[in-house]
């Protein structure tokens, strides 16, 4: 019995732990992220080519790249310059209604002991695909890489870029 | 600020990195993303934005610059443009964040029902009964509504001017605990004007405190903090080289009286008649100014009982310390006197010593065309009391001030609130008077309301919410002036407090540029001019010596305000509560001072609880057996003792208001000790530096001589573990700790800066609190020379050769390129090797999760790790400020520039005593500031070898005899 049961045993251990580990590393890039609204990034960025910063606006400046705000949506999609979708069905800045506001879910996130900021990384002069992949290609995005220390360090090291410890976990 | 913050969207990013800092550790931030719906221009999520404002936590009214990131405020600091604050606030300052984030604030209005219990109401239903119970006020007559609260700025004056006037009353009364009476009764009785006189003391090369502890409390401690260090640093005077003469004549060494030269025990009371033998001294000797146009004459005769012989066998004060005193003070160029305390006839003789000399203009100014008197006087509070117990006042409406709590027995708070039929509380978190309102309203923390301040002639500070509001609030303003409203008021000076405040300023105004002025001032947080000191005239016909009198032979109880907890009203606050009292250095409790040879009198010993008796009423503290009160003295600070006011403030210690007399901080006492005892809880080890090099004086005469003879190396021949590193920069700090008054705003600084967690009276008990940075007191031995007591800060000393960096065994503790010892969170294990092995104990190990009760985590800086258990953390040199610069300074393509990153604790001290910048720039300040002082500089516990970036400047002190 025993020479069933203890490697039954074993196995059952090795991958709960596993699955442990990987329910404890919440933190990962998820390729199972669906967002409320049918956004795609190939229409945008690809097919009209809309450069990324136009509404990642923050990233040169700030930690985060920011995402859009409903009124640069609005921006294209009520003002008729389009001309096509307009998915916007209430007046959007209606301040007695309330707010109009958009509930994406995070595709990307990192634990609260790594400090990264897009400001170095944009003016470092890096593509945003280097981390993110061929957004532009994307209709639902999806992770390509797995961001881990290591994705980070291996970069870093080819550019000479810091690898002190502190700079990032801090 | 922008027009739009009323109307900005705090849908926000609410998600990015870090804002659920509160989560420790591995969990995950949120999942969402909720962008802005209309960009604010001027944030920039990720990024702090900052608006001017002013600190409300104490009269003093310094200008403050919030850090505002995604629309929480998580740091103040001190507004350079403002001439009080000049860039920095101190550690009440700090901690006004945990008033707005108290996690006990009133969420919403609440009605007390006839059973005394307390049922949540909707605002609107608050506001009809309040508009109900005022209708009937009214009509009841003339006066039968009334307000009671601190000064809180001319425009709050003017609305509640316009809401009494709006019921038919004109019964305001503006109460503060700590008034300043005596001090105006004795500014007409000598100059005849009742303003308050602002202080030079930088411009002083003497001082003499009676009792007035000008660095913890009072007027403006960041300002005289300032100009202390101005005064004590060494410079040129007519003797030579030398740093300001100081003498302190108190009952009670505090932490003022420790940083002056010299410490003259009095007996409470007893300082008047010792400034009135100064004043003897002065006149006999005709050290007095030549030009001051006194009647010295008639002076000398109002003196003529206070020789120091005489006065010197009444009180017990050596006559050497008298004459010694007046020497100095007389023979100055420049010199001030200031007291604190109850007694006019003290504040009179304190006018009268800067007049004679010629100071009062020159370091003592009255300045025209100041604020009018903003505090009720004493006589007006006890008959708007008596006018309550009589059934005079139907509305009593109270925001900004704890009668019940603050108010000596003597007047009766309780029982006249309990005659007023419906008594209205505005504020944050319930106190003890709360605990007796009918109907209790969430107002809005200072910082999320407008306000101005006018706490001197040439400022007027401007108050704009920094934030959304947190709860369900509304501003105390913006209640009475709707009520005044819905009351019928012809003519109210706005609508809200804004319309008010705003039409304060416009008034302001210079003619045509009314919108510019009003923008600038936002921007700038207020309007600051040059005042010119007025002239005055001393006038001795109406002058009044006391009555010589011996020392009393009872005990004296004496109380002072705590430097964290003033009154009491800091007591909410955990950061406050942690922070050790720094001489003391006693934690989350009050005690009683009392001398050795007393106590043996009575019979108490250490932590021993002892029963307080007066005439009004009796409280218990334990004992602490201490040399530095004088021995017909009994000390206990205020601040503690409440019955509500949160769960940080609830139940602990005691409230010696309770055993006051009105207008007094001191009273006869009758002391018995009890079998009871409670341990005063202290996280610090030994009092005694036992021959350890950790903080370092020497005497002026020593520096004036050219410094001590040189010594050996204390190290042994540089030793070097591992090959020499090539640093492009290395971080480094240098702390002069002659300037340290020991005031602690860096510590409370840091609290804030880096999400460093409170760990409560039994953390600290078992030894683990968090702080990175903290004053360290010592005392020298008897016979030993050194200054009263020695206050240092005490943080991670970056060394260069690290004992705790080798015996980490995963590389969590490692050396960086920039020279700072890291730490990283993420790597490390817990095996606390490096907290044994760090000989400086500035290492702090998480035993638990750290928790913040919502929503004090809105608090959290997200540029900083939140640490979780089983980590051990430690001072980083604030390494995300250094992170911004450089980025920062990469992206523009350029040099980092000198004094662009300034830790937290740096940015925080009053007297600047600490400088930071790169060991390798030998033009920085920072280095220039060793430099200037190679013959002061000293490194703690120099002799282990480890190289610490942190080179100290000696404390200064007089030799025996020269004081």
């Amino acid at each position: 019995m025993n020479r069933i049961l203890l490697p039954l045993a074993a196995v059952l251990l090795i991958s709960g732990l596993g699955a442990v580990a990987v329910s404890e590393r919440p933190w990962l890039p998820r390729n199972d992220v669906v967002q409320p609204i049918p956004f795609s990034h190939r229409i945008h960025a690809g097919v009209n080519k809309i450069p990324c910063q136009y509404c990642h606006e923050y990233a040169r400046r700030s930690e985060n790249a920011g995402v859009p705000p409903v009124a640069r949506c609005v921006g294209c999609h009520g003002s008729g310059i389009t001309g096509g979708i307009k998915p916007v069905t209430r007046a959007w800045n209606d301040h007695q209604q309330p707010p109009f506001e958009i509930r994406w879910n995070r595709v990307y996130t990192l634990p609260d002991f790594v400090k990264f900021t897009h400001r170095p990384h944009i003016h470092a002069g890096l593509a945003c695909q280097q981390c993110h992949g061929p957004v532009e290609t994307m209709d639902r995005i999806v992770p390509v890489k797995e961001i881990n220390m290591g994705f980070c360090v291996e970069c870093h090291t080819q550019r000479k870029a810091t690898l002190d410890c502190v700079d990032c976990h801090h | 600020m922008p027009e739009g913050l009323s109307r900005r969207s705090f849908i926000k990013l609410a998600a990015t990195a870090g804002a659920a800092a509160a989560v420790p550790g591995c969990e995950p931030a949120s999942r969402k993303l909720i962008p802005y719906v209309v960009p604010d221009e001027n944030v920039t999520p990720g990024m702090p934005t900052f608006y001017a404002s002013t600190c409300a936590e104490c009269s003093a009214g310094c200008g403050i610059v919030a850090t505002v990131r995604e629309g929480r405020v998580t740091k103040l600091e001190g507004n350079p443009a403002d001439p009080i604050s000049a860039g920095s606030i101190c550690a009440r300052g700090q901690a006004a964040l945990q008033g707005l984030y108290n996690p006990d604030r009133l969420a919403n209005p609440m009605v007390r029902a006839d059973g005394g219990s307390l049922t949540q109401i909707s605002w609107d239903q608050a506001i009809a009964q309040l508009n109900d119970h005022l209708g009937r006020a009214i009509k009841a007559g003339k006066d039968r509504v009334a307000f009671l609260g601190a000064p809180q700025g001319p425009a709050f004056r003017k609305i509640v001017d316009a809401f009494l006037s709006a019921h038919g009353s004109s019964r305001a009364v503006f109460y503060e605990a700590l008034g300043n009476e005596p001090r105006r009764a004795a500014a007409q009785a000598v100059f005849g004007r009742r303003d308050l006189p602002v202080y030079r003391i930088d411009q002083a090369q003497t001082l003499l405190s009676f009792s007035s502890d000008f660095l913890e409390t009072g007027d403006s401690p960041v300002e005289y903090a300032r100009q202390f260090a101005a005064f004590r640093a060494p410079r040129q005077h007519r003797s030579g080289l030398d740093i300001g003469r100081s003498f302190y004549v108190g009952p009670r060494m505090s932490m003022t009286a420790g940083r002056c030269d010299r410490w003259i025990p009095a007996a409470p009371g007893d300082e008047a008649q010792i400034a009135w033998s100064v004043l003897n001294v002065l006149i006999a000797q005709r050290w007095v100014s030549q030009n001051s146009g006194v009647d010295l004459n008639a002076l000398a005769s109002l003196v003529a009982a206070y020789d120091p012989a005489s006065t010197s066998k009444r009180t017990g004060v050596p006559a050497e310390a008298i004459t010694a005193m007046a020497e100095a003070f007389g023979k100055a160029d420049g010199a001030v006197a200031l007291a604190g305390g109850d007694d006019d006839l003290l504040h009179t003789a304190v006018c009268v010593l800067n007049a004679v000399t010629g100071n009062v203009g020159r370091t003592m100014l009255f300045l025209d065309g100041g604020p009018s008197e903003a505090a009720s006087t004493p006589d007006e509070v006890a008959a708007a009391m008596t006018a309550m117990r009589e059934g005079k006042i139907d509305v009593l409406v109270i925001a900004g001030a704890n009668p019940v709590f603050t108010m000596p027995p003597a007047l009766r708070a309780a029982e006249s609130l309990q005659k007023v039929p419906f008594v209205v509380w505005c504020g944050g978190v319930p106190d003890e008077t709360a605990a007796m309102a009918n109907l209790l309203l969430p107002a809005h923390h200072p910082l999320e309301s407008w306000r101005d301040t006018f706490p001197r002639a040439g400022v007027r500070g401007l108050g704009q919410p920094v934030m959304q509001p947190v709860f369900a609030s509304r501003a105390t303003g913006d209640i009475l002036l709707a009520a005044a409203q819905a009351s019928g008021a012809s003519s109210l000076p706005g609508k809200t407090t804004e319309e008010v405040v705003k039409a304060q300023w416009l008034a302001m105004a210079p003619q045509g540029g009314a919108e510019d002025f009003w923008t600038t001032a936002r921007r700038e947080g207020g309007s600051f001019s040059e005042a010119k000191p007025a002239a005055v005239r001393l006038n001795t016909g109406a002058l009044r010596a006391p009555s010589p009198s011996s020392s009393p032979a009872d005990l004296t109880f004496v109380t002072f305000p705590h430097i964290f907890l003033g009154d009491g009203d800091g007591a909410d606050k955990p950061w406050l509560q942690e922070i050790p009292e720094p001489i003391t250095q006693i934690v989350w409790d009050n005690w009683a001072e009392i001398h050795p040879s007393t106590a043996a009198r009575l019979g108490v010993s250490k932590d021993q609880l002892v029963e307080l008796r007066t005439e009004h009423g009796v409280i218990t503290a334990p004992a602490l057996i201490s040399p530095r009160v004088h021995p017909g003295a009994i000390a206990v600070p205020l601040g503690q003792g409440h019955r509500a006011y949160g769960r940080y403030a609830k139940d602990r210690g005691s409230n010696p208001w309770e055993i006051l007399a009105p207008g007094s901080l001191r009273i006869a006492v009758k002391v018995n000790p009890t079998a009871a005892t409670r341990e005063l809880i202290t996280p610090l080890g030994k009092s005694e530096l036992m021959g350890r090099s950790i903080v370092e004086a020497m005497s002026i005469e020593e520096l004036a001589r050219g410094g001590a003879p040189e010594e050996g190396p204390l190290a042994p021949e540089p030793y070097e573990m591992y090959a020499q590193y090539d640093y492009q920069r290395m971080w480094g700090m240098t702390i002069d700790v002659n300037a340290c008054t020991g005031c602690s705003a860096c510590v409370a600084a840091c609290y804030a800066e880096n999400n460093v967690p409170v760990v409560g009276k039994e953390g600290v008990i078992r030894g683990r609190i968090m702080s990175w940075i903290r004053i360290e007191r010592y005392y020298p031995e008897e016979n030993e020379p050194g200054p009263s007591v020695y206050l240092s800060p005490m943080l991670c000393q970056q060394c260069n050769h690290a004992p705790c960096e080798p015996v980490c065994p995963v590389f969590a503790a490692y050396h960086t390129k920039e020279g700072l010892n890291g730490q990283v969170y993420n790597r490390c294990v817990g095996t606390r090797y490096c907290e044994n092995n760090c000989p400086y104990k500035v290492r702090r190990f998480n035993w638990f999760i750290p928790e913040w009760p919502e929503p004090l985590n809105l608090q959290l800086n997200p540029d900083v790790t939140v640490r979780g258990a089983g980590v051990m953390e430690k001072c980083t040199f604030c390494i995300q400020r250094i992170q911004h610069a450089e980025i920062t300074a990469r992206i523009e393509n350029r040099p980092l520039r000198d004094g662009e990153i300034i830790t937290a604790c740096a940015q925080a001290c009053p007297a600047k005593a600490i400088s930071f910048g790169d060991m390798k720039d030998e033009q920085s300040a920072m280095m220039r500031r060793r430099a200037d002082n190679k013959l002061r500089d000293y490194r703690s516990l120099e002799e282990l070898n480890t190289q610490p970036a942190i080179v100290y400047l000696r404390d200064l002190y007089r030799e025996k005899g020269k004081a």
